[in-house]
């Protein structure tokens, strides 16, 4: 098969600065609008079947060092957990705080299609210094609107904090976030909650890219003890 | 048999074919090699253009038989096609190889027919490839033609049958170069069933010469016609020869789709995938082994008919030998020795219909096959209506994932509120592999380019939208960051798009949302 790569590389050179003209502006009198030639793809055979986890070389740098306050502990192992979807369609809720993090089958809850949410009971409010989540890993994926919330109100009405957003259309109308989609791995997703003080942290997912459900692997919720 | 029941029965299976294959055809997104095909049959549509590419693509034949479906459907460009015109181009030759078997009732009979029928109408493998828009379910209709058309001549030799069978044999090398590994198995297997004749063959005459000559000299000529684009690219005959040493270089080296020997014979007969179900063909493997049996059995039929079973199990063993030595593997290639295999089943199920006297277990062996051939149709919608973009499916490879369409659906929704509409800039800078099938889903915009380096792609500040790979995300950090807001779409399992909607469009998108 011909690759034209220098076809495109030459003709986006000429022509790529010329693609900047405002094509919805008004047509000046004596000129035309400029038909641009854009490259065209490449044809080319049958890729990759990928079936084995994490293939694919997927951006970003291993998580460096994340440094806490002398003293700080996991909270979480083995509290109690809620969820919006108390049924879930694979495994049980009971699993998010259960210490196991393979990314296997048998090691994540599965719950319905759309926005759905998690919720840890620490039993004490505290300050919370690392919240670390595995929705899913045996995968690359990415979770859509990945929202992170602590508070002492069990039902999240008052004194909610939000720790991380990524919701940037607000499909979950919980408020746009500026933060960004990410890609799981086996190093889970690490939030900095920066010591705010809450007894139960909330996390919502809606749904990910290879479907509409929502996982856990496990969370972990690092606090220092109460003053 | 009679004729009545036959010909009821038949026409059930047809249309029980023709459900499984016809419904639901838009289901599964494009996959990357359907979206490549797809493009080259719609410069074909609006150009008239078409020259055969000797690296890649196959044989011409597909987008010359697409041609009258999407006229036919009033579909006169690229963008006026849709899936489900182009994958009626598979499903009817699929529906078509089915008709075909009809050739073979004075071969095999017709109760091995029937069966041999009902077996490739069911198959999950045949079924989930027949809605797929790539040459290999043209292959195989004009195999069925080939085989058939050969016994027939064999049987009553006349220059219509030969002619036939070139014919055949033209339009399987102008669908995919590779088809002479079944032309190789074909000859083989003729040698071994001679061995094997009671009688030994006589000289053959001078008609004999002149039906060869009639056979080869069709054969020539449609091949001829269809690689040189009916005569207006003389080379295309000649490159279609040179093409073997790329696909020879290609069979035998390490890469993307190098398997073991067995993956062909495993995946028919036992696959199961993470928490998937189990899928099998088995119950049509063990129906050939029963073919094969019937086949060397000196008491089954006419010599005629032991001559051609004979032959289909040497087909069937040197093709299923052939495709499975060689390292290139990808599951639609299963097709044309499989076909082998289901005609055998056929005939075993038919010889074991035969071999009990006894009614009440005549009765227990239908039952059973019954049975049998419920769960093939079961796996077959299965594998094509529930599972037909799902890794745990076998035969799902290299597949683009459902979610990738939201991908789409956002493109289409942020073009709506650009004041360009579908002329807003749009620049795909992916690797090739990480390209496909947009160019199919983005066909209705009209300006869409495409490069393999942000390098070359000029400012992206200029872009509406653009859509990357991950490596790509990773250079174009600082602009994106500033310029862009970005979501990740998955292409395929492990392999990710990103979509870079430029902030100012991105705020006018949010306002229209919150105005609906």
């Amino acid at each position: 098969m011909k690759r034209p790569i220098f076809l495109i590389i030459a003709l986006s050179i000429v022509f790529g600065p010329m693609a900047s003209t405002p094509s919805g502006a008004a047509q000046e009198q004596g000129k035309e609008e400029l038909k641009l030639q854009l490259p065209k793809p490449m044809f080319i055979g049958t890729p990759r079947n990928i079936n084995s986890p994490n293939l694919e070389k997927i951006t970003g740098k291993p998580r460096g060092a994340f440094f806490v306050p002398a003293g700080t502990k996991l909270v979480s192992l083995n509290k109690p957990v809620i969820a919006s979807d108390m049924q879930p369609v694979i495994g049980e809720v009971g699993c998010v705080t259960d210490g196991e993090k393979s990314g296997e089958d048998g090691y994540f809850v599965e719950f319905g299609p759309g926005k759905q949410y998690v919720q840890i009971d620490l039993k004490t409010s505290q300050p919370l210094q690392a919240i670390l989540v595995w929705h899913y890993h045996s995968q690359a994926r990415v979770y859509r609107d990945v929202i992170v919330q602590a508070s002492d109100d069990k039902d999240f009405i008052s004194g909610v904090i939000t720790v991380f957003n990524n919701d940037h259309d607000n499909s979950s109308g919980l408020g746009i976030g500026k933060d960004k989609e990410y890609i799981e791995t086996f190093e889970g997703k690490l939030f900095d909650p920066r010591g705010a003080k809450a007894r139960y942290v909330r996390l919502w997912s809606n749904g990910n890219t290879s479907n509409d459900m929502n996982h856990y692997v496990e969370v972990e919720v690092y606090a220092t003890p109460a003053q | 048999m009679n004729k009545k029941a036959f010909a009821g029965l038949f026409l059930l299976i047809v249309v029980g074919a023709a459900g499984l294959r016809l419904a639901d055809l838009s289901l599964r997104p494009m996959h990357h090699d359907e979206a490549n095909q797809a493009l080259k049959f719609g410069a074909l549509l609006e150009k008239g253009d078409y020259r055969y590419d000797r690296a890649d693509h196959h044989g011409p034949s597909l987008y010359y038989l697409s041609l009258p479906f999407a006229r036919a459907l009033s579909a006169n460009t690229l963008a006026a096609l849709s899936e489900r015109t182009l994958r009626l181009v598979p499903a009817c030759f699929g529906i078509g190889a089915i008709l075909l078997l009809l050739l073979f009732v004075p071969l095999i009979g017709k109760e091995a027919v029937l069966l041999s029928a009902l077996g490739l109408a069911v198959s999950p493998v045949m079924v989930y490839f027949s809605r797929f828009y790539i040459q290999e379910t043209l292959l195989l209709f004009f195999l069925v033609g080939f085989i058939a058309a050969l016994w027939r001549y064999k049987r009553r030799p006349s220059w219509t049958w030969a002619a036939a069978a070139g014919f055949f044999a033209g339009m399987m090398y102008a669908t995919k170069e590779t088809s002479v590994i079944a032309f190789g198995s074909i000859a083989a297997a003729f040698l071994l069933t001679s061995v094997f004749k009671e009688k030994k063959p006589g000289n053959p005459g001078g008609r004999t010469w002149m039906h060869l000559l009639i056979g080869l000299g069709t054969a020539i000529l449609v091949s001829l016609s269809l690689f040189t684009s009916f005569f207006q690219n003389p080379r295309g005959w000649l490159d279609s020869i040179l093409s073997f040493k790329v696909y020879f270089i290609r069979a035998g080296e390490a890469g993307f789709h190098v398997h073991p020997w067995h993956y062909y014979l495993q995946t028919l007969a036992f696959s199961k995938s993470g928490s998937g179900p189990v899928w099998s063909e088995g119950l049509i493997l063990i129906l050939a082994a029963a073919g094969i049996v019937a086949a060397f059995r000196r008491t089954s039929g006419a010599e005629a008919d032991r001559s051609s079973l004979r032959f289909l199990v040497f087909y069937t063993l040197i093709s299923t030998a052939a495709y499975s030595l060689i390292p290139y593997k990808t599951p639609w290639n299963i097709l044309p020795f499989y076909l082998g295999f289901i005609l055998l089943a056929g005939s075993g199920a038919a010889a074991l219909l035969k071999a009990f006297r006894i009614r009440l277990i005549r009765a227990l062996v239908f039952l059973l096959l019954a049975a049998g051939f419920l769960h093939l149709g079961a796996q077959a919608w299965r594998a094509s209506f529930v599972y037909p973009a799902d890794p745990r499916n076998p035969y799902v490879y290299a597949q683009t994932c459902p979610g990738f369409l939201k991908l789409i659906g956002r493109v289409e929704d942020l073009a709506a509120v650009h004041p360009d509409r579908k002329k807003m800039l749009i620049k795909v800078i992916a690797g090739p592999y990480e390209t496909w099938p947009l160019p199919w889903y983005l066909r209705r915009f009209d300006r869409v380019g495409y490069w393999t380096d942000a390098a070359g792609a000029g400012p992206l500040e200029d872009a509406a939208v653009a859509v990357t790979d991950t490596e790509q995300v990773g250079r174009l950090e600082s602009i994106l960051v500033q310029s862009f807001q970005s979501e990740y779409y998955e292409l395929r399992p492990n392999v990710f798009l990103v979509l870079h909607v430029r902030a100012n469009l991105w705020e006018e998108y949010l306002k229209s949302r919150a105005e609906r």
